[in-house]
């Protein structure tokens, strides 16, 4: 970049602006990482709790959830890591910032729900809510395996509805591994080839 | 007759960080620096510029015990941006007919 010279054209100015904006364009940053953590995690709970439940019939097949806080202490150290290297932060990071956040509250919050109403219901629920999350992260990062995936959700969430809790265990594995685990690996290796 | 473009804004550097800060909700300096180039030196005095003439918002603070300085556009900031564009125009649609 030149010093401040005044002495520049109109259409100078306008692909300076123009260019600016662009580098600006490809500055999305890799948060695969998150995806990954929450799909694996989910992903290794359900294994679990199918195991424990339908295959061995352990009574306490809800301890493979312990996962949870798990993965929620490795997300903590990931945001923590992620906020002291961050350059630049644009509007889809606010905006997914925002609703990942809503959606965090929203599963805070169906925790006391279903200890009240019975966990018998709340794997459509969680199906749904994943794919709410993902079809907006996709849209506003326009990640097409991401869209696919969360679009899959919905389908999902509704036959989850009509089947016995075994089985549902199934579907929410089944739900993570199309919208965060298999987006995730893609995702990343898309921001690895593009840097 | 043409309205004056801003002198604040039409300077290379300065537009530069005009132009990364309008589609950005912030940017600390050195992704600044990156992107436009510029030495730090120069930036730095095109960056108080800016500041002073109320266009954008620096916020010094720490990060990880270093020093860190972020940029983030004012209300002020983006309408003197649109203005410039707007006169920006007007100039062009003379030229191209």
């Amino acid at each position: 970049m030149k010093n401040n010279e005044n002495d520049f054209s109109p259409q100078e100015s306008l692909q300076l602006i123009r260019s600016m904006i662009e580098t600006t364009k490809h500055s999305i940053s890799d948060k695969s990482h998150y995806f990954l953590l929450w799909g694996w995690a989910v992903f290794i709970g359900c294994v679990l709790q199918y195991y424990l439940k339908a295959i061995i019939d352990y009574p306490q097949h809800y301890y493979a959830w312990y996962i949870t806080p798990v993965a929620l202490i490795v997300f903590i150290i990931f945001l923590i890591r992620d906020r002291k290297k961050e350059k630049v932060t644009t509007f889809i990071d606010e905006a997914s910032k925002y609703l990942w956040t809503a959606l965090g509250f929203s599963f805070f919050a169906l925790s006391f729900i279903f200890s009240r109403m019975g966990w018998q219901y709340c794997y459509p629920i969680y199906i749904l809510l994943y794919g709410v999350g993902t079809y907006v992260s996709g849209s506003l990062i326009k990640f097409r395996p991401l869209i696919i995936g969360s679009i899959i959700c919905f389908p999902l969430a509704i036959v989850t509805a009509y089947v016995d809790f075994d089985s549902q265990i199934i579907m929410l594995a089944l739900a993570v591994l199309v919208s965060y685990i298999i987006p995730g690996h893609l995702l990343r290796m898309q921001y690895r080839k593009q840097h | 007759m043409f309205k004056e473009l801003d002198p604040i804004l039409h300077s290379q550097l300065r537009l530069a960080v005009m132009s990364l800060l309008i589609s950005v909700k912030q940017a600390d300096f050195i992704f600044i620096k990156e992107k436009t180039n510029a030495t730090a030196g120069n930036l730095s005095v095109q960056v108080q510029k800016l500041k002073e003439a109320g266009y954008i918002d620096v916020i010094k603070e720490f990060k990880d015990n270093y020093p860190n300085t972020t940029c983030k556009i004012t209300k002020k900031g983006i309408q003197a941006f649109e203005d410039y564009v707007k006169v920006l125009q007007e100039y062009l649609q003379v030229k191209q007919p």
